[in-house]
């Protein structure tokens, strides 16, 4: 079993097919930098949330969602240096705003 | 991050109804915590999910709020879904499982825990709502 996997959700259309497999080395890269994890043994899963099934504030969502789970956890400072380290690489790639991402790692 | 997920079987709620859901949603959460609007999120899936019920709503949300509090939420919620909806009290049913603020990062910020937010996290929130 994998000590850290990620499940990425988000919105049709937000994020092209493209860039899916950036955003994947990307995750692992980091997660290789924070916690020393080989890329290939963190797996990253993509999801969709149909167009018109996704609201945010009660208003159609733009937001992704990057959740990651990491096996007998982590101290909080390298959690948050994960968790900045996520979501500045992913606004770069894809292209969205901060205020489109939420980032999860939670302790498993 | 309040997240809820409303597993609904295919086809069985149309457009209209899961917009008026998710502001009847967004509406109680921030009524009974005093979240900010733009962090709450109601997503619909119509996935194969086993529950007991064919409609289920599973929600997450920060730890620490009151039993009293997470008990009114919830079926205030739950109360909302059916009027929108119409699906009976006897298809539906639900949860609200809660994890550690801290685990989550949203707007650039790790989540305060409850009754530890401050001016800054709401005024980010107020903005990234656009209001």
């Amino acid at each position: 079993m994998s000590r850290v996997s990620f499940n990425c959700t988000m919105q049709e259309g937000q994020i092209g097919e493209e860039l899916r497999a950036k955003l994947a080395v990307a995750l692992q890269q980091i997660t290789e930098d924070v916690l020393g994890e080989s890329p290939d043994d963190v797996p990253v899963t993509f999801s969709n949330i149909p167009s018109g099934f996704g609201f945010r504030g009660g208003e159609p969502s733009t937001t992704s969602l990057v959740r990651g789970s990491i096996v007998g956890g982590v101290t909080q400072e390298v959690r948050e240096d994960l968790m900045r380290r996520i979501c500045d690489r992913w606004m770069e790639i894809s292209g969205c705003t901060v205020d489109e991402l939420v980032v999860s790692a939670r302790d498993v | 991050m309040p997240y809820y997920r409303c597993v609904v079987p295919k086809d069985s709620v149309p457009y209209e109804q899961r917009a008026a859901v998710a502001k009847a949603f967004t509406d109680i959460h921030c009524g009974n915590t005093g979240a900010p609007r733009s962090f709450v999120h109601v997503v619909f899936d119509e996935a194969d999910d086993r529950w007991d019920t064919p409609y289920f709503l599973d929600g997450g949300n920060r730890a620490g709020r009151s039993e009293e509090v997470k008990a009114e939420l919830l079926s205030d919620l739950m109360s909302a879904f059916r009027e929108i909806t119409g699906v009976a009290s006897d298809d539906f049913s639900g949860r609200i499982t809660e994890g550690p603020a801290k685990w989550t990062m949203e707007g650039g910020m790790v989540l305060p825990e409850p009754g530890e937010e401050t001016e800054e996290w709401y005024s980010h929130g107020q903005a990234a709502a656009g209001g």
